[in-house]
């Protein structure tokens, strides 16, 4: 498939493997970083888990400036000016940005106002507005492997006096170096592993068969998808295995390069008014309206979703399926993905189960028909669309 | 010439877009949602033409192409890209896909923009040109004329807007 026209960008450094952490010094001495301010949050720190990046700093000699672990689960405009602040105040030259997509978040955030002077972040809301260069050297070090924050050029953070949800997207945000190192995931709880897997697995099916999907997102995509299949479930048999870990955070990245440069869609759309209007955690909605998104858009990209299967369910159940099946066995190999983690982790596989109530169901379309992410998904669904979705879902 | 050809198009859509606020309940519906203040231009860079729509004190009001200050702006990087989507070849989400455009201002509004100029594409193009442009075949809820004759009567009348203070 070749579109028309389309845009890629990946930038971003990568450092993957054991003692990938030790290298930050390094990157930090080649991008003429001496006094970084190292972002987190303090559940990470009581896990020691940033300490890890902590001490590898003070070992390297570029010990952090400043630390600022008071990100709260949703990154907000408050938390972002802070951290500008506390950037000004300790004279720092450069971000090492420790933690899940909420920290990454704040950090893109962070560096708008810093480069910027910004005194209202909503002036610089929307796609490809910010204009000229970062003035923030950015290290990002995932310590979840689902968003793939640490290669998007997105971020979203929340006004929460003026109740608005602000979407940027500019490639001015991608981080110079993001580092994936085992250290940071091995401790992660089984349901956090699969449901950040499952968001990680909706990247790439969504990149793979939205509108702006690419040959260059389409690669990482596929690359990505394959990591999950094997190692998925070999992490939550043996968690503690750092060689799973790291392809896990792999695959996150490698879906993260592929919807940065392809977007998202429907089950996006949908999973986030989920978390807004009933709390779903991400990663769960993500793996719960996975085949119904995917159901939904058969009959546009079923063609798409048969090229997965190779990717989803491996060779052999891909050459055992007649062509025109094999769309519809994307699905069922998602379904059958989503079972097993339910066994194993006790993930939820209905809306329900999570803890959506049916009278939150037309809110939550309503929200969804709103979601930018909705602008890409490769068939159009209005209100009447999406709830019939949820309904399934339900 | 492509500008001048765009520059036409904004004509009527601009005019269509308010028309359709009258006579359609879903473009009604969705402009009376925008919040008071609310202004979306779009826009042809690098010199324009430029065409814009406002809520103020409840009122949606097309602007015409005159200078204003943007709560929603989209950008089309150059007439080559916009071209195609005002001349009814390519939709709307499509070109913002493709990077044609760039958006400044909240994607929700954007979004609820995009179903806007759905519905109004659907009165303003033919058939045989929507098909290939809008994500189902174009409901109208009024005759193509009906529209018609009201953007061309239309000029800058103010509409008055659902749940709107006026
Ligand atoms: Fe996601």
């Amino acid at each position: 498939m070749i579109p028309e026209y389309y845009e890629f960008r990946n930038s971003t450094k990568i450092l993957s493997g054991t003692r990938a952490i030790e290298n930050i010094p390094f990157e930090l001495t080649n991008m003429k970083v001496t006094r970084p301010l190292v972002l987190t949050n303090k559940q990470l720190r009581s896990l020691g888990v940033a300490d890890v990046v902590i001490g590898a700093l003070e070992k390297g000699l570029i010990p952090a400036a400043t630390v600022y672990d008071d990100v709260p689960v949703d990154s907000s405009v408050n938390t972002v000016n802070d951290v500008a602040k506390a950037y000004a105040d300790s004279g720092c030259d450069g971000i090492v940005a420790v933690g899940g997509g909420s920290v990454l978040d704040t950090a893109k955030g962070a560096s708008i106002v810093i480069t910027h002077g910004a005194t209202d972040l909503m002036q610089y809301m929307g796609s490809e507005v910010l204009v000229g260069d970062r003035m923030v050297p950015f290290v990002a070090v995932p310590t979840t492997a689902g968003t793939g924050s640490e290669v998007t050029s997105a971020a979203v953070i929340k006004d929460t006096e003026r109740h608005v949800k602000m979407g940027f997207v500019s490639y001015n945000l991608l981080p110079d170096v993001a580092v994936l190192d085992p250290r940071m995931t091995v401790g992660l709880p089984p349901r956090i592993t699969a449901a950040t897997g499952m968001d990680a697995l909706c990247h790439a099916v969504e990149a793979f068969s939205c509108r702006q999907a690419n040959p260059l997102s389409d690669c990482y995509a596929r690359a990505a998808i394959d990591l999950i299949r094997e190692y998925l479930p070999a992490v939550l048999a043996k968690p503690k295995v750092q060689k799973n870990r790291l392809a896990m955070a792999n695959a996150a990245l490698l879906a993260g390069v592929s919807f940065s440069n392809a977007m998202v869609g429907i089950v996006h759309a949908i999973g986030h008014a989920c978390g807004g209007v009933a709390g779903v955690p991400h990663g769960e909605a993500m793996a719960m309206l996975l085949p119904h998104g995917m159901t939904y858009n058969l009959d546009v990209v079923g063609d798409r979703y048969g090229e997965l299967l190779l990717h989803l369910a491996g060779p052999e159940a891909y050459c055992a399926e007649h062509p025109a099946d094999r769309g519809g066995a994307a699905i069922e190999a998602v379904r059958a993905l989503n079972r097993m983690l339910h066994d194993k982790t006790g993930m939820p596989l209905t809306l329900s189960q999570a803890g959506v109530t049916e009278e939150q169901l037309p809110v939550i379309a309503r929200t969804a028909i709103n979601d930018g992410a909705m602008a890409f998904n490769p068939r159009d669904a209005g209100y009447d669309d999406v709830l019939a979705l949820l309904r399934r879902a339900f | 010439m492509k500008r001048r050809i765009i520059a036409i198009v904004f004509f009527f859509l601009g005019r269509g877009f308010a028309a359709c606020a009258r006579l359609d309940s879903r473009v009604k519906r969705e402009v009376g949602r925008w919040a008071d203040g609310t202004v979306v231009t779009l826009r042809v860079a690098p010199s324009g033409p430029q065409t814009s729509w406002g809520v103020n004190d409840g009122v949606f009001r097309h602007l015409g192409s005159r200078p204003v200050e943007s709560t929603l702006l989209v950008t089309f990087k150059n007439p080559d890209g916009a071209l195609p989507v005002f001349l009814g070849m390519k939709g709307v989400l499509q070109a913002f896909a493709e990077h044609r455009s760039t958006l400044a201002g909240d994607i929700s509004l954007g979004m609820s923009v995009v179903r806007c100029l759905h519905i109004v594409e659907g009165y303003l193009f033919p058939a045989v040109m929507t098909r290939r442009i809008l994500p189902s075949p174009a409901h109208r809820e009024k005759p193509m004329i009906a529209a018609y004759a009201l953007t061309i009567a239309i000029s800058s009348a103010p509409v008055f807007v659902e749940g709107g203070a006026a």
